[in-house]
């Protein structure tokens, strides 16, 4: 990146480069014509060129004003950050129109400041074929703009007529100047070039190495994505471990104690024996119960067969069925149509939080709220039940909050008389999601 | 800023407007560019006097028209003032061209084309001037100057050498016969007398009804039958001196008959007080050239020209200046009286003073018929290789050889590449 900001100044060496070559070409003509004049060989040297040569001022100016508003406008584009479609092209037609105009009054014996411009216009012009635009009718300039090619459609002076008036040492050493400057512009020409193209090349590398970045990251998050999900896998089994030890664990140790107490006590006393029996019966039938329903909340398919709307209305209509209690389900949140993820944390919630309150709080009415505003999914579920005293593990509260918590949601739960303007009995339960929407199902 | 642009314009405006009212204000001037003294080396008045005339007449008829020129320019120094003038890019709007220097000028690119005046101008007749003349300020079919004063060449005769001999003055349509016969009778070489000085294969040429190019400068004639003839008579001619060769004192001393001569001599020295000047040990007098087999009496015409700068801001009031110096009856008249030339005006020459005892007949043919120089690029260069072919010829002393064909070739070369 370094390179990149070399440029300019290199610019600015090679206007500085180009204006000695003009200023060379242009004094030596001008003050040999002088110098013709004032040595009485003015008729040999028209005899020689057999052409009138433009007034001795006439190079001078024209080339200095010509090069003077070339370098204006080159700078003026740096400076002011000139852009644009219209105006960029106006810029790149007066760059070339100025740069012809500059080699012409320098009787073409002179062309470089075509690759003067041409390196300049390469910095500005970003577009490829834009810059192989630029380029052709540039080249054209450098390479036939030369005297010999342009002397035969335009009768112009050869400069070598001047340099005859010397003597050959003099005019070794105007030769060698000359070929200096010519070359030099060359060189710079050369060096920008270069430099241009190793920048370019840096960027591609660094294009390139941001690619490859960008690849690993994405590895990356697959693998974290696969971990997830192995994270997950482990989490259900945990709690299906948990579902299985607090409810058909605890059931069965019911059972097993209870069948061992009527074994004890079955002879001496059958009456009691009996009512254990019942008791152990209705244990087991309550187990028998929970495992059902635990099979229930497990299995995913009733989410995959149909929308969440649908789900939802028959697993409340299901429940109402087997429970007969009044839920009252109020749907305000418009289609829901969400992610997969989201789906299924939502039915799992409602699912859970309608078992909660029946099991737990022996509730005979249940409201359930769905709103959204915004992003904001909310959940609302209310019951008459008992509410509690004390919360405790294995409601299955943490694993609702856990869900959420993986979506960037809530969980906020509590008794319904715990808060002031509310003064009926009962749990509520308010979950928030931020929706994404449907991409990831 | 776009307060400031604007401004910046309007200052520009204002400023050129300053400047074009300012130089309108001061009136126009015309640039001369004359020499002085005589070009063709004969004394002659105030050289100055009837530019000096015809400028005040012309400043009086322009009104906020000045006419300017350098004086003291030498014909010696001219070309060279002219060079350095075109260089400087200060050249004058109008300028006297010198013969020798038309077709460089020309071929520079130093003089405007003149057709479009001429066409243009109702004023100007083409048929007042002598032809020749006219065509002088031609080049490769336009015209770019025109004729201010022309001077013919002209065969001198030493007539006390020609009574001496009893050989009576030819008459001006004489022959190569003639003349070839007069010279053999009056060649003596070891009394140191000579028939004729100076006349060269190109005296011959002319006046065989030939010329050495093509009028275009495309070819060159040089192994053509008549030019053969031209140089095999000038070769018998200096045959006639056995291996002598006669010098300019020669004839000074009154010892050649013949001697061609430009026609501004003759009338510079003929009259009273310049003749003791010059030839004063012996009569002469001018005749026209001698006519070959398939000529008549030609010679060759040199034409003082005058030609506008290519680059002058003033070209119509250059053009009426230059119309007036060349065209005008007053004007040449005057310069007829003053100068030692020929008027390029038929009508000037056609009631000049009769002090020229040559006939005015006899100037009039040979004005009719002079010829000049071509006039093309290149001209110089193929002349000095015919030169040479010739001198070689003549040096060989091959009747018929085929120099001459192979130096056509390489001139139709040379041409063909120029």
């Amino acid at each position: 990146m370094r390179r990149r900001e070399e440029i300019p100044y290199l610019t600015a060496l090679m206007f500085v480069m180009n204006l000695s070559v003009v200023l060379f070409y242009a004094v030596v003509v001008f003050a040999t014509t002088a110098r013709i004049c004032r040595s009485f060989t003015a008729y040999d040297f028209l005899s020689t060129v057999r052409q009138v040569p433009d007034k001795p001022w006439v190079m001078p100016t024209r080339s200095l004003i010509s090069y003077g508003f070339l370098t204006l406008v080159s700078f003026a584009k740096y400076r002011g950050r000139l852009g644009g479609k219209y105006l960029s092209g106006f810029i790149c037609v007066s760059e070339i129109a100025l740069c012809f105009a500059t080699v012409a009054s320098l009787n073409f014996y002179y062309t470089g400041v075509a690759l003067l411009v041409l390196s300049d216009l390469t910095h500005y012009i970003q577009n490829p074929r834009v810059r192989l635009g630029l380029m052709i009718p540039l080249s054209l300039l450098f390479a036939l703009g030369r005297y010999e090619i342009a002397s035969v459609f335009v009768a112009r002076i050869p400069f070598g007529a001047y340099l005859n008036y010397y003597s050959p040492s003099v005019r070794g050493y105007l030769a060698g100047i000359e070929s200096v400057l010519v070359s030099w512009n060359v060189l710079l020409f050369v060096y920008d070039m270069i430099l241009l193209f190793t920048s370019q090349r840096e960027e591609n590398a660094r294009i390139s190495r941001l690619n490859l970045q960008l690849k690993e990251a994405n590895q990356r998050l697959r693998k974290n994505a696969v971990e997830l999900e192995h994270l997950t896998e482990t989490r259900e089994r945990n709690r299906l471990a948990r579902e299985i030890h607090d409810t058909l664990g605890h059931t069965l140790t019911g059972i097993v104690m209870g069948t061992e107490a009527v074994s004890a006590i079955f002879d001496a006393a059958p009456e009691e024996a009996k009512r254990r029996i019942e008791i152990v019966h209705k244990t087991a039938q309550e187990g028998l119960e929970d495992v059902r329903r635990s099979i229930k909340a497990l299995r995913p398919d009733a989410l995959e067969k149909r929308s969440l709307e649908k789900a939802l209305e028959e697993l409340i209509t299901n429940f109402h069925l087997t429970t007969s209690v009044d839920i009252d389900y109020q749907q305000d949140a418009g289609g829901l149509d969400f992610a997969g993820d989201e789906e299924n944390t939502l039915y799992r919630i409602i699912q859970e939080g309608m078992t909660n309150s029946v099991r737990h709080g022996h509730a005979t009415e249940i409201e359930i709220q769905i709103t959204r505003e915004g992003n904001l999914l909310t959940v609302r579920i209310r019951d008459n039940g008992l509410g509690c005293a004390e919360l405790e593990e294995g409601f299955g509260l943490r694993h609702m909050e856990e869900r959420l918590g993986l979506l960037g949601g809530s969980l906020a739960y509590g008794n319904r008389n715990d808060d002031s303007d509310d003064e009926q009995r009962g749990f509520y339960l308010i979950a928030s999601l931020p929706v994404r929407g449907r991409e990831g199902k | 800023m776009r307060r400031i642009w604007a401004g910046a314009a309007l200052a520009a405006a204002l400023l050129c407007a300053v400047f074009v009212g300012l130089s309108r204000r001061g009136g126009v001037t015309i640039r001369i560019g004359v020499y002085s003294g005589s070009y063709w080396q004969t004394p002659n008045g105030d050289c100055y006097q009837i530019l000096d005339n015809a400028i005040r007449r012309f400043e009086s008829t322009h009104e906020r028209v000045k006419v300017e020129y350098v004086s003291g320019i030498t014909t010696d120094s001219y070309s060279e003032w002219l060079s350095e003038q075109i260089l400087s890019g200060t050249e004058p709007d109008l300028y006297f061209v010198l013969p020798e220097d038309f077709n460089l000028l020309v071929t520079c690119g130093a003089l405007a084309k003149l057709d479009a005046f001429m066409d243009a101008d109702a004023a100007f007749d083409a048929s007042l001037y002598y032809e020749p003349s006219l065509r002088s300020g031609t080049f490769e079919g336009g015209q770019y100057a025109l004729p201010h004063e022309s001077v013919p060449t002209i065969m001198f005769v030493n007539k006390t050498l020609l009574e001496r001999n009893g050989i009576p003055m030819p008459r001006n349509d004489w022959t190569w016969n003639d003349f070839y016969d007069i010279c053999r009778r009056v060649t003596n070489v070891e009394a140191r007398q000579f028939g004729a000085y100076d006349y060269t294969w190109l005296h011959a040429l002319y006046s065989n009804g030939t010329s050495l190019f093509s009028e275009d400068g495309t070819a060159c004639y040089l192994s053509d039958e008549k030019i053969r003839s031209a140089i095999q008579f000038v070769k018998s001619l200096r045959d006639l001196n056995g291996g002598y060769q006669v010098t300019a004192r020669d004839f000074d001393l009154g010892n050649v008959a013949f001697r061609p001569f430009l026609f501004s001599e003759y009338r510079a020295y003929q009259p009273y007080p310049w003749r003791v000047k010059k030839y004063s040990g012996f009569q002469w007098d001018g005749i026209s050239m001698p006519a070959g087999p398939h000529g008549d009496n030609v010679s060759e015409l040199h034409t003082m020209l005058l030609g506008i700068s290519a680059r002058t801001r003033h070209e119509a009031l250059a053009w009426k200046l230059c119309k007036l110096l060349s065209l005008d009856e007053e004007v040449q008249r005057e310069l007829y009286a003053d100068s030692s030339g020929i008027s390029p005006l038929r009508a000037v020459q056609a009631d000049a003073p009769d002090s020229d005892r040559l006939g005015l007949e006899a100037i009039d043919k040979i004005m009719s018929t002079a010829v000049s120089a071509p006039r093309f690029d290149g001209y110089e260069q193929a002349l000095m290789m015919a030169e040479n072919a010739v001198a070689d010829e003549m040096a060989l002393d091959i009747t018929r050889g085929d120099g001459l064909t192979a130096a056509q070739r390489e001139i139709n070369v040379f041409l063909g590449k120029s």
